[in-house]
């Protein structure tokens, strides 16, 4: 309903802020916590993707291109994305025609073709200064290559950049694992844009904890079975595995630091679980928390420099923040009889830290704190839906998460944190624990200014 | 139970001895003089082989019972409060249970996996249901059952009993499940 009022209200180029106070219902707020309400449609520029061109055999290329940009510049939630009028449609970029309709930004391009597959020379155009800000090509591989998506992917986030001079998340992935009605486990990967699902691989035993190396390139996962658990690191392109750890009797929450030298997990030691970190290259392990309860999901700052994990030695679930070799651990989530708090992602950008929780009764939401103002303000972003297990974006501004239970369509969704604007990323039941990939732009970032 | 055995089997027998004349056919009496002592031997000795039967029966059919009686034991599930992993009294009673029958079929072994119920973060329950197998398996060999016969392991939420999303099912899905891995042939109950 929020989302349906949402939608329109954009149409027509309104704020929803006020409209979206109105609906606020604090009853079930844990203590400590707010809605946010930072959430406003104004202010966003206007945007149009005219049709690109191209020669005549290369139309529907340049038509699908146009919109895959297009959606993509839509699914960054930085833009109001305006339709092209017919009469602007072709021929130039006419700069008084679209300041005229309140258009900030207009992107063009033409396509042709190479011998490996085209070239996009896009435009990205000022309209209010009436020139060009930036222009560039972009070499893509044919149609039917596996990355052929992705590179467009990176186009996209050339634009956002150019013009916000923030990262794009078009060109990135989110790994997810599905767990089948016969028992059996799958490790999947899906676009950004909701589009190219595939399956990694299939298994009969659990499969838990998907966390992506920071060159993109590698996963790594938990699985359980006959030889009890395994941390498994699996290069993407090649299918190679290797077993980086064992465990008994529990291992899971991988997470490679943010220079990839180090790989944070739980397993169980004799008492519970406990945060450890294993150097990648001479699978040293060296302990890192020791308490009561369980310790575990260590999230890394972007620096490397903390850890944010979940811990219950208080014997309530809260989230904590502590150096990254270990030591005296603050806690970040707000106290509360019945509160329970989980699964934190710490942003790529600066000291977000986002996980979910609730009040006793209540319902799972996906909330946000910042790890520099520790016992400072927490949001809740979410309100429909019981929603767990969030993981950010590579432009630190959305979130994808799992809904399921008490929502009619279960699946992974996405939330912007600038807008609140949520999508669903792909439906099913039993889709969860998904993260988020780092941007996969650079690989595909070939052509000249 | 041996003491009640050979009473049932005396029982048998006298019962086997009264009916015995019953259940041999209706004959004529030959016109001879009768050797009755040797019919009545005759009968006797039925009888006996009939009650033997019906007694080898009767253990065959207690030994089936006890042996499925003790597995039902064994496999009986304990249950737990949210977010927990005491063993509530309702449990303790059910592992006591479960402590005899070991003890009287010492090559059993058994498996032991914990769950939990779908609220909470997937791999926070997975610790929750780690944590509940080893109280169970603590608090049984903490009555001197050997280590080595129980094993743990968790599977989280995944399997739930009941998959409903109430505090019925909830409460159903809380839970550790007992599988023989070993010794599962001709159980006995406590006190053979």
């Amino acid at each position: 309903m929020i989302r349906a009022m949402v939608a329109a209200a954009a149409l027509l180029g309104l704020s929803t802020g006020p409209l979206l106070a109105q609906q606020r219902d604090t009853s079930r707020l844990p203590p400590g916590v707010e809605l946010a309400t930072r959430y406003t449609l104004r202010g966003r520029p206007a945007l149009a993707v005219q049709p690109f061109t191209s020669a005549s055999m290369l139309t529907n290329t340049a038509a699908d291109l146009t919109r895959v940009i297009e959606n993509d510049l839509r699914l960054s939630d930085r833009f109001e994305i305006r339709p092209t009028p017919q009469s602007l449609a072709s021929g130039p970029v006419d700069y008084a025609q679209w300041n005229s309709l309140n258009v900030v930004w207009v992107v063009s391009g033409e396509v042709s073709a190479t011998t490996s597959g085209f070239r996009l020379d896009m435009s990205v155009h000022d309209v209010v200064y009436g020139n060009v800000k930036e222009a560039r090509s972009f070499t893509l591989p044919t149609a039917s290559s596996p990355d052929f998506r992705m590179a467009i992917h990176a186009a996209s986030d050339e634009v956002v950049r150019t013009i916000t001079g923030q990262p794009g998340m078009a060109a990135s992935r989110v790994a997810f694992v599905r767990q089948n009605g016969n028992g059996k486990y799958d490790l999947l990967l899906i676009d950004s844009d909701g589009e190219n699902m595939r399956r990694i691989f299939g298994s009969e035993g659990q499969i838990y904890s998907p966390t992506w190396s920071p060159d993109g390139t590698r996963l790594a996962y938990v699985v359980s079975g006959d030889e009890g658990w395994q941390l498994i690191e699996r290069e993407l392109d090649t299918g190679r595995t290797r077993v980086l750890q064992t465990d008994p009797s529990l291992l899971v929450t991988p997470q490679y630091s943010p220079d990839g030298s180090r790989i944070a997990f739980a397993n169980w030691l004799p008492g519970g679980l406990e945060v450890q970190e294993m150097d990648v290259a001479s699978g040293n392990v060296r302990r890192l928390t020791n308490s009561a309860g369980d310790n575990m999901s260590p999230a890394y700052s972007p620096d490397g420099r903390r850890l944010a994990f979940h811990s219950t030695r208080t014997g309530r679930q809260h989230i904590y923040v502590m150096p990254a070799e270990g030591g005296n651990a603050t806690v970040l989530s707000p106290f509360g009889d019945g509160v329970e708090y989980a699964a934190p992602d710490w942003s790529v950008m600066g000291s977000e830290v986002t996980f979910h929780g609730r009040s006793r009764g209540g319902v799972y939401q996906i909330m946000l704190a910042n790890a520099s103002r520790p016992g400072g303000q927490v949001e809740q972003l979410t309100r429909e839906g019981e929603n767990e297990d969030p993981g950010w974006a590579p432009d630190g501004r959305h979130i994808v998460y799992s809904s399921g239970v008490r929502r009619s369509t279960p699946g992974l969704y996405v939330i912007d944190t600038g807008t609140g604007n949520i999508r669903p990323l792909v439906t099913g039941a039993k889709l969860r624990i998904a993260d988020w990939s780092p941007s996969l732009a650079a690989r595909f970032l070939g052509g000249s200014h | 139970m041996k003491v009640r055995f050979a009473t049932s089997m005396l029982a048998l027998m006298v019962v086997a001895v009264g009916c015995g004349r019953r259940e041999e056919p209706e004959q004529p009496t030959p016109v001879e003089q009768p050797d009755t002592a040797g019919q009545g031997q005759r009968a006797l000795d039925a009888a006996r082989a009939d009650s033997i039967r019906r007694a080898e029966e009767e253990a065959r059919r207690m030994a089936a019972e006890g042996a499925s009686r003790a597995r039902e034991i064994l496999e009986e599930r304990v249950h737990f409060d949210y977010d927990e992993s005491e063993i509530r009294s309702d449990a303790q009673e059910v592992l006591r249970r479960k402590l005899d029958v070991l003890r009287a079929n010492p090559t059993v072994q058994v498996q032991i996996t914990g769950h939990a119920d779908e609220r909470g973060s997937i791999e926070y329950n997975l610790a929750l249901g780690l944590r509940r197998a080893n109280a169970v398996a603590d608090y049984m060999r903490g009555f001197g059952v050997e280590a080595q016969r129980l094993a743990t392991e968790t599977a989280g939420e995944d399997q739930p009993l009941d998959p409903a999303s109430n505090e019925q099912a909830w409460s159903m899905n809380r839970r550790a499940e007992f599988r023989i891995t070993a010794g599962g042939e001709n159980l006995v109950m406590p006190g053979n």
